[in-house]
This record gives structure tokens, sequence and C-alpha cells, in this order.
């Protein structure tokens, strides 16, 4: 769900992946600048908020973490629902991560179509050489998928940035491509009736506009 | 109905037990008087009315109107009556529910929501305090605002709460929630697009939207069954199946989830207790931001519990322990409350929106759990799912108590803490006015010093003038009688006692000027005493303003002060009259003669009839000295002079000196005078001064004369008494009493003022 009032978005992005691949750790790099290897700060990191500026438009991300476990897989749809876009981390060290990450793929190409932008990341980059996840592999899955592919080290603050930038301005365009189908399509609601699960979701945004 | 109120009696017709549609059969009060048949139809045709209209009210009534009919009943009928009764309405109330699905709330749920189509729209009125109380929020919250801003949100508000109630009846919940949600975005709309809006930032329409949004909901919250677990929903049924649910898997514990928690720690188990007070006070928020708060604080509490930095991974798992822990009312009513009518963007987008997202996974979790979720066998499972709730959980139940406990142990600590602190305040206050008490006492003590220094003690000798106190307290008596002059002067008599902090009546200070003032002149300590006196004896005559007095009451620094400067004003006055005194004594007496010359002006007018007598006598003096005041002051002077002055020869030769020409004359006229008060004096003295006075010539005089005389006497006083004491050492005594009583003109009015000022001029020059 996307807010658009007088000029400023509102985004909501998900972080998905399993389990100790590094979600909380590149979120906290990415507002706070901070890694913290024994996980000592005080800081909770589980929501955050950041305002940042492109292009002239003042955006304001809402970054959710998500719990990876495995029991908690089916609460996915709680999480995403009305997402604007959604960060897939994997391990580089791990190929369990990766195939999970081709499930949140699917999964998320079911529920939400493409009003939803993914990135998927490849973090821990710093430990190149216990790479199993192949590049090649990686970054033709992420091509075919329609997906960004970045790889991060939170750790080493190297992608990070880039990640979310690329992310945001991909959500922009969306966004405003989506607002121009909106105004088109409003004379034609009745024959464009393939995804909507959330009703009140589209009306809210394509009212906004 | 009519049925009943045909049986008043114990005598039973037998018309009366017929069927009121008038077949054949017997009715039966059970039945309202209808035979079996005929109440069948007639609870048929109700049932169809009612549906009809969709108005159950018919069903309501009839328990009303079969309770007097079973009141008028005998009592052998109503055992079965009643029994009859119940298992009739129950029939009745099954065959409702079986159409709503059975429901004990859902019933009365479906009731309030037939009601309202019939109800509401013409008696439906937004009560005045919703937006009485919205006035007030927003005059706290946004008090920069433009007021039309706040009226917008009333109307809006309004507007807002008079949509959804038409809208609840007919439309699905999920239809009213997008509705709300329009309303929200028309809002929106609204304040992006209306001129009133136009320097609000968006922050601040935020906060606008968040404050309609709660005064909105917070009143739809209160309606039954309007938003808050709606009827057609299951919410209710929801609540109670989760309740079991959570009471069911209360055996679970922190292990089976994974999440890190110390239960023998008690910074653990408080901030657990925390969360979980959190989350069970979201059933009482009103509004969907409430509640959203609520969660967002228990969350807070939750992730403080997980250690940091808390990532979602171990925020869910606590969280999910937390809710099974506490097991809040109403939870799946609460979450879709919120989940339906909150603003969709907060909720989205929010923080809190965050946390009751998680809220709701943890909920979702709860209610799929199975073996694989918490990791452990099927079968361990199923056994622990067996067992009965009360056995599981008892560990943390019990922690968890000793939570509360601890924790009320803290709120009585933090309350004795507090009474502590208030307890050390008053203490330290009380300090403070002690101290304060001291202090206060020792700058008397030191001003009356002061004044002490500044007026001599020498003057006490001749105090001979206390005579003139005796003249005083004889006036006031005087005084007394009179009832609309007693007030004024009997007024500032006290205040002067107590400046002067002597106890007694009036009538005693001035007897005790009289004998201690001659006997301890020589001391010092007696000094101070005089001292006192001496600026009470000023504010004593009616001269003095209350204010003044009241003043000097309140403060004794003030007081002492002031009587000063009362004695300096007087001095002017006093200057002009008795130029014969000397400078240094004139300050004195120039307090006495101010007062004696306001006095005598008035005094000359009103009162020369009543005055002829001292005025012929003042006329001697008069006569022989060119000033009217020293005849005056010498018939006062006799009084004092000779009560004081045996050893103030020194003193009196001072006065003498300034008052030279006086002296001589006042002298002259004591001479003839003094024996005769003399005589008076010995017998009466101080009682008998002051009631001779009262009694005989004073009644009618004494008003006027203290005015009056005051002046006279006082001037001439002052310069005759100086003189006087000279020559006539002892005589005084007597004399006051008898100078009293023979010139009540001179004597009363001249002795309030001049008495205390003679010594004190007296002392100075000395």
């Amino acid at each position: 769900m996307s807010g658009a009032t007088n000029g400023s978005y509102n985004f909501k992005v998900v972080l998905l992946g399993e389990g100790c691949v590094g979600k909380t750790s590149i979120l906290l790099r990415y507002i706070e600048d901070k890694f913290n290897d024994k996980h000592l700060t005080t800081l909770q990191a589980t929501f955050l908020n950041k305002k940042i500026n492109i292009n002239g438009k003042r955006i304001n991300l809402s970054i959710w973490d998500t719990a990876g476990q495995e029991k908690f897989h089916a609460l996915g749809p709680i999480y995403y629902r009305n997402s604007n876009g959604a960060i897939l981390v994997y391990d580089i060290t791990d190929e369990d991560s990766f195939g999970k990450v081709k499930n949140w793929v699917k999964e998320l190409k079911k529920m939400l179509g493409s009003d939803i932008v993914l990135v998927i990341a490849g973090n821990k980059v710093d430990l190149e050489h216990e790479r199993t996840v192949p590049l090649e592999e990686a970054e033709s899955y992420a091509n075919m998928v329609g997906a960004k592919h970045f790889y991060t080290s939170a750790k080493l603050n190297q992608g990070v940035e880039d990640l979310f930038l690329e992310l945001t301005r991909e959500m922009t365009e969306r966004h405003d491509r989506n607002a121009q189908a909106d105004v088109s399509r409003t004379s034609r609601v009745l024959v464009v009736e393939d995804e909507a699960p959330a009703p009140s979701s589209c009306c809210s945004g394509a009212k906004h506009n | 109905m009519s049925f009943a109120s045909k049986m008043p009696s114990l005598r039973i017709d037998q018309s009366d037990l017929k069927c009121k549609n008038g077949c054949d059969y017997f009715g039966n009060p059970q039945w309202q008087g209808y035979c079996s048949k005929c109440h069948r139809e007639q609870m048929m045709r109700q049932r169809r009315a009612e549906k009809a209209s969709t108005n159950p009210s018919a069903t309501l009534p009839k328990p009303e109107q079969k309770k007097p009919e079973r009141g008028l009943k005998l009592s052998s009928h109503s055992s079965f009556s009643k029994f009859e009764e119940k298992r009739l309405r129950q029939s009745e109330t099954l065959k409702k529910a079986n159409l709503l699905k059975f429901s004990v709330f859902k019933k009365s749920s479906s009731d309030d929501h037939d009601h309202t189509p019939e109800k509401r729209p013409p008696e439906f009125k937004i009560p005045a305090m919703v937006f009485e109380g919205m006035k007030h929020d927003f005059r706290a919250r946004f008090p920069a605002l433009a007021p039309q801003v706040d009226r917008d949100a009333r109307v809006f508000v309004h507007s807002f709460i008079m949509d959804v109630i038409k809208c609840a009846n007919v439309m699905t919940v999920d239809e009213l929630s997008e509705r709300v949600q329009r309303q929200y975005q028309r809002f929106m709309k609204h304040m992006d697009t209306s001129p009133h809006f136009g320097n609000v930032d968006s922050d601040t329409k935020e906060l606008l939207l968040d404050f309609v949004e709660k005064h909105a909901m917070t009143y739809l919250h209160e309606l039954p069954s309007v938003v808050f677990s709606p009827s057609g929903t299951d919410d209710e049924r929801l609540d109670r199946a989760m309740s079991e649910r959570i009471q069911q898997l209360s055996w679970v514990g922190e292990r089976h989830l994974e999440c890190k928690l110390d239960r023998n720690s008690a910074a653990c188990r408080q901030l657990l207790y925390k969360a979980i007070s959190e989350l069970l006070g979201m059933d009482s928020a009103m509004s969907p931001g409430g509640k959203l708060a609520r969660v967002r604080r228990c969350c807070r509490h939750v992730l403080a519990l997980c250690g940091a930095p808390a990532s979602a991974d171990d925020l869910l798992p606590a969280l999910i322990f937390t809710v099974l822990k506490a097991n809040p009312p109403r939870l799946v009513s609460n979450i879709n409350f919120v989940t339906r009518f909150c603003n969709a963007q907060r909720l989205m987008t929010g923080e809190g929106g965050y946390y009751f997202t998680n809220l709701c996974c943890a909920v979702s979790f709860i209610e799929n759990l199975t073996a694989e979720s918490l990791n452990m066998d099927k079968k361990e499972f199923d056994c622990y799912m067996a067992m009965p709730a009360s056995i599981g959980g008892s560990a943390w139940a019990a922690a968890l108590s000793l939570c509360g406990c601890a924790r009320e142990a803290e709120e009585q600590l933090a309350a004795a803490q507090a009474l502590l602190r208030e307890a050390r305040d008053v203490q330290a206050q009380a300090q403070a006015v002690h101290d304060n008490a001291a202090t206060f006492e020792e700058q008397i003590v030191k001003k009356v010093q002061d004044v002490l220094s500044k007026t001599p003690l020498e003057i006490k000798p001749r105090r001979e003038l206390p005579q003139f106190g005796k003249f005083k307290s004889s006036a006031k008596p005087l005084i007394d009688l009179e009832p609309s002059v007693v007030p004024k002067e009997t007024n500032p008599e006290p205040s002067d006692q107590a400046l002067a902090q002597t106890g007694t009546s009036v009538q005693q200070p001035l007897i005790d000027y009289k004998d201690p003032p001659i006997d301890h002149k020589e001391t010092e300590a007696e000094q101070p005493r005089i001292d006192s006196r001496v600026p009470i004896a000023l504010p004593a005559p009616p001269l003095t303003t209350k204010d003044q007095k009241e003043q000097q009451i309140l403060t004794v620094d003030t007081s002492s002060t002031e009587p000063e400067k009362l004695n300096i004003l007087g001095f002017e006055v006093i200057d002009r009259p008795s130029p014969k005194s000397p400078q240094n004594l004139d300050q004195n007496w120039d307090l006495k003669q101010t007062s004696s010359l306001e006095l005598l002006t008035p005094s000359l007018l009103g009162f020369t009839p009543f005055d002829s007598r001292s005025i012929d006598e003042l006329m001697t003096p008069d006569e022989f000295v060119s000033d009217h005041l020293a005849p005056g002051l010498s018939n006062i002077n006799y009084d004092i002079d000779l009560s004081d002055f045996s050893g103030d020869n020194s003193l009196a030769e001072d006065a003498p000196k300034a008052k030279d020409p006086f002296s001589p004359d006042g002298i002259k006229k004591f001479d003839p005078f003094a024996p005769q008060p003399s005589t008076f004096a010995e017998t009466l003295e101080k009682f008998n001064e002051f009631s001779l006075v009262d009694a005989k010539t004073n009644r009618p005089y004494d008003p006027f004369e203290i005015v009056h005389r005051n002046t006279d006497p006082f001037s001439a006083g002052l310069a005759v008494t100086l003189p006087q004491q000279t020559t006539d050492p002892f005589s005084p005594q007597q004399k006051e009493g008898t100078s009293i009583l023979d010139d009540n003109n001179s004597p009363t009015a001249a002795c309030l003022l001049p008495s205390p000022l003679l010594p004190q001029s007296s002392g100075k020059p000395a």
C-alpha cells in the first residue's frame, strides 16, 4: 500500500529471508550505519522508518523485519500484505537460504502479482571464500523473475546503500506508473479484475491519486 | 395480557379460564390466556410480524407482562408456571438462536442489530458530550491551529459517525470498513484542499486524522455491535475460541518457542509482566489508535525482554509467548476492530502498525499451532493438549503472580517513599517556620531596642506622664461607655497592647504604667517596656487609622516603624503649637501634639458648652500665659508631675528650660488643683479613677473631650508637666486621679496622648 499525499510517498518494504541470513544487520547498517558483531546495541531493529529524497520526491520508507524461522513461514502473508517492496535476503554461504528466497519469490508473485518490487540480496560477501551459491545462478534467477540482484555485506557496508536506493527508485517508478494506469483503468474498472485480493487497499491507493 | 388484569381476586370465573380467542378450549396463563392451539398461532403471527419489521421487541414485552400475572397467581401455581414460562422462553430463544447460529452473545447482538433500523434514525443523536470532549482535546493538543480547523474536525466527526451508524445496518462489516476508510481519505483530501489547512504541515495533518479517528471511533466503539465485534460476524465466538485455545496451550513454555527468556531473572519477569499488562489493557482502549498504542508499548517491553538488538526473529516468539501468558480478553474482536477501522495508511506504515502486524502473526500462529511448529513429538503434543488446562503452565503462572506481588510491593514502596518525602518537606517547612519565628522574635527585640535607644530611657522618670497613661485608660473606659466611640478606641488599644506584649486589660496597663515606671525608672529592663508602650500610646488615640493599626498587628516590624512615623508626624504638628519644647523633645511632643491639634480643632467647635468649666479654668492659665495650650497642659501636668518626679529633677530641669515660659503658669495652676485631685485619687486610685470618670462627667463629655481637649491639655500639659514634676514629686499620682475626676475634659483627652509623649520627650533631653 502506498500513499502519495502532497508529493510525499509512503512505501512499505519487508525484509524476507531465512533466519540468520543477516536481515536485521542489513537493516541496522542502512538506518544507523552500524554493524554489530556481538549484537550489543540497545537498538531495536525490527521496524525502522527512513526518510529519503530522490529527485526532489520525499519518500518515507517503512522497513519491516520479519521472523525468518521456518515455523513462521506461514505468517508471511500477514507481513507482506500491502507492501510496495520486498528485499529477499540470502546468505551466499548457505544454499538453503537461496532456495528459501525462491520460495518467497514464488509466493509473492502469487499473492501480490507485479505490484511489488523485488530485490534479491546476497549477503555476507565478506565471506566470499565460503560461497556456496554460484554467482551466475543467483543473477540469472533474479533476471528471470524481474528482480534486481545485489551483493551486500552488512559487516563491510557494501552494497547496502545501493540496494535501498535502487529499490526506492524502482518503487517510485512503479508507483507513478500505477498511478497513471489507475487513471486510465478507472474507466474500465470492470474489465480489469484479474488481481484484486485486497479491495480496500486498491481503492485507497486509487483514491489518493 | 388483559387476562392478567382480569384476575385481581382469588375468585376465578369459568369464563376467565377460557381461551381468550373465544374458542371453547380452556386458556392457560402461560400462554397469555390462549389455548394451546390459539397460542401457537398467535406466536407464529408474532414472529412473522417480528421478522417483517425486524423488530423482536414483541418478544421482550412478554416476560414483562407475565410478571404481574405471576404475582397475582396463587403460590401453588407459581412453581409450575415458572417452569413453563422458562421452558417456553427457552424454546423461543432456541429457535431464534438456530437462525443465527447458536450463541448466547450473538443473540443479544443480533437483537441490538435488529433494533437499529427502527430505533436509531428517529431518536439518534450524538451526545453533545462527544463534541465537548473533542473541543477540549483539540485545544489541548493543537493549541496553534485555527478554530476553523477545530470546527471542521467536529463537523467531519459528526458526519462520519452519522454515516457509519446509518450504514451499519445495511452493510456487511467489510463494506462498512471500506466506507470508513474512504471517510478517512475524504478527510485527508479535505485537509489538502481546504484553505483552512493551508498552513498545516503534513505531520500535523496526520495527527489531525488520528485525532478525528480517535474521537469518532471512541464513540462508535461504545455502541453495541456497530464497529466492535459487529453483528453478522463471528468475532465473539472466535474470541471465546481463542481464549479457550490459549488456555489449552498454557503449558507452552519458552523452551517450546525457542525464545530466550529466563524465568529466574527478576528483570525478565518484570518486563514480561509489564508487556502482559499492556496487552490486557488493549481491550480497555476505545479507539484503534489507543489499541495500537497499547500494542506498541507491549511490544517494546517484549523487545527489551529479548535483549538487544532484537530482531523480528526474536520478537515474534517472545510475543507469542506473551500472548499465551496474557490470554487477553476479546483478542480477536480487538484485532478485527483495529484491522477494519483503523486508518489503513497508518496500519500499513507506522510502528504501531508493525507491532500490530506482529500481534496478528502471533495470534495466527497460536490458532494454527501444531506439534511441528513447536518442534515436538506429535504424541507428546497431544498428551499436553489433552491435559486439563488447570495443570499446565503453573511455573510461569507462579512466576508472574510473584511478579504481580513484587510490582504491588514496588508501588507500595514508591507510595511510602513519596509519603516520606512529603513528611520531610513538612518537617523542613516546620523548621523554616520555627526559624522564622525565632528571627522574627529577634527582630522584634532588636527593633524594640532600637526604638528604646532612639528614645532614651531617662524619660522614664518623667513617666509621671504615665499618669497620662492613666488618663488614657480612664479615657478609654469613658469612650467605652459611648457606643459609637467605643469600638474605634478599643480596637487600637488591644493592638497596642499586643504590640507592647502586655497581656493585661487596657485599664490595668495604664495602672501599671503609673506604678512600675516610677519604681523601675532606674532599671534598663523596664525602660524597654516603657518605650514599647510609648509607641502604643501614640496609636492608642483615635487619631490613628484602623489600617495602620492592622498593619502594626500583622507585622511587628512594620508596627514598630509605623509608630515612629506616627510620632514624627505628631512632632511636626506639635512643633507649631509648642515651640517652647526643646527640639529633642519636640519629636515626641510633636506626635502627641499633632494628634492633639487635630482633636482640638473639632473639640473647640463642638464642645464649648461642656468644656466651659475647663475652659474657664484654662482661661486663667491662658491669661497667665499667652497660649491656651499651656493652661490645659498645666492641668494635666499636675497629675503626672506629682506621681513621677521626685527623682527626675534633672530631667525636669531640662524640660523646664525649654518650656520655661509655660512652666510657671502650669505650676501656678497645678497648685490649686492638686489638693483636690489628691483627695479623690487617694480614695479611688486606679479603679476609682475609672469608675469615677465614667460615672460623673464623662459619658456625655468623654467623646468630645477626648478629641478636643487632648490637644489643648496635652500641649499645655507637656509644657506644664515638666515644671510640675520638678515641683511636685509625690503628688502626681493623687493628682492624676483628681485631675481626671475634676477636669474631665482636659485630663481624658490629654492623658492619652501626652502621657507617653512626655516621658519620651523628657528622656531625650536627658
